[in-house]
């Protein structure tokens, strides 16, 4: 595990070398576009930034970037809804813009079913199934003990599982 | 999906197609504060540039104030800057009654005033020159400045403060 020292100006440049790229990805499963992920983790890193003092060591530093990162965007979608809302209203009577194709991920059902659940579930599952994550790395990401990890996985994945049947097992809509 | 760990190696295989390809795109510069920005690039020697800074403001500041009280005592020789304008209207007032009716013109009477004015004031000037005016410089001594300034301003150091050590930064 690469070491990092509280305030160090060089060593915050290369956390954020080192981690952009893994909280990048956890973002992008929990946020819609890739845009909005990329816009996350860089607020994510700001925020990191002017904490950077205060991080202690006895945590891992991309788990605690985590912690921030999954914050931003559960704050960020509370926002975007609300906005959604009025944007929503705008939009009556208007015609339908084009999406651009570069800022969307590109489409599956995992990601599909990931976006169902509530945020926390998502990231614990991407910090387990994707970036290889221990518990005790996850509890610290998602602010939750060690031990509340595990039943929260099964959970979510017992949920994801369910989901993703569903979405198989129904007609598609596309044709 | 069969088992639990069959589901468990899909999701993995699921999360790497999607997510491999954004971990190959290129890493772009980190967004920095703006307050931040000032630091990064200043780092400390910004610390001491802003020091001396604000010490060069405050002596060119010291200097500006000290010019002008030298200048105001030239012309009106007092430190009360009302004084020479207060003149100056009295004069226009009196030059003006004393014109008779239909006259016009008071350039000739406040020029003569203006005239003993600088005169006056020449003569105040070269006396503060010979080390007994006190507000002109610093280089006269504390007790001529004592007793020839009654406002008290002096813009040279405590007699008792010459001696100690002031630390410098460097």
């Amino acid at each position: 595990m690469p070491e990092y020292h509280p305030g160090s100006e060089a060593d915050f440049e290369r956390l954020y070398r080192n981690s952009y790229r893994r909280i990048l990805g956890t973002l992008i499963t929990m946020l819609r576009d890739r845009a909005a992920a990329e816009d996350c983790t860089q607020d994510t890193f700001e925020r990191a930034y002017k904490a950077w003092k205060s991080w202690r060591p006895d945590a891992p530093a991309e788990a605690w970037l985590h912690r921030i990162a999954i914050n931003t965007a559960i704050n960020g979608q509370r926002r975007e809804r609300l906005q959604e809302v009025g944007a929503v209203l705008r939009r009556i009577g208007r015609p339908v813009e084009p999406t651009d194709p570069a800022a969307v991920v590109e489409r599956s059902d995992v990601l599909d079913a990931l976006r169902k659940l509530p945020p926390k579930q998502a990231a614990a599952i991407v910090l387990r199934h994707y970036h290889g994550y221990s518990n005790r790395e996850i509890g610290i990401a998602l602010g939750v003990p060690e031990r509340t990890v595990a039943s929260r996985l099964a959970a979510a994945r017992a949920r994801l599982q369910q989901l993703l049947e569903g979405s198989r097992g129904a007609p598609n809509k596309n044709g | 999906m069969n088992g639990p760990g069959d589901f468990e190696r899909e999701l993995e295989r699921e999360l790497h197609r999607i997510l491999d390809p954004i971990a190959a795109a290129p890493i772009p510069l980190r967004k920095v504060p703006s307050g931040a920005m000032a630091r990064r690039l200043l780092g400390g020697a910004g610390v001491a540039l802003g020091l001396k800074l604000a010490t060069g403001v405050a002596i060119a500041a010291f200097a500006a104030a000290a010019i002008g009280t030298t200048t105001e005592v030239a012309v009106t020789g007092s430190l009360n800057p009302a004084d020479w304008g207060q003149q100056v209207k009295t004069t226009v007032t009196d030059c003006k009654a004393k014109l008779a009716a239909g006259q016009h013109g008071i350039g000739d009477c406040v020029s003569d005033f203006a005239k003993q004015h600088g005169d006056l004031v020449s003569d105040q000037h070269s006396k503060g020159n010979d080390g007994t005016g006190g507000t002109t410089g610093g280089s006269t001594n504390g007790s001529s400045n004592g007793s020839t300034n009654s406002a008290g301003h002096r813009p040279t150091p405590a007699p008792g403060k010459s001696g100690t050590h002031t630390p410098q930064a460097h």
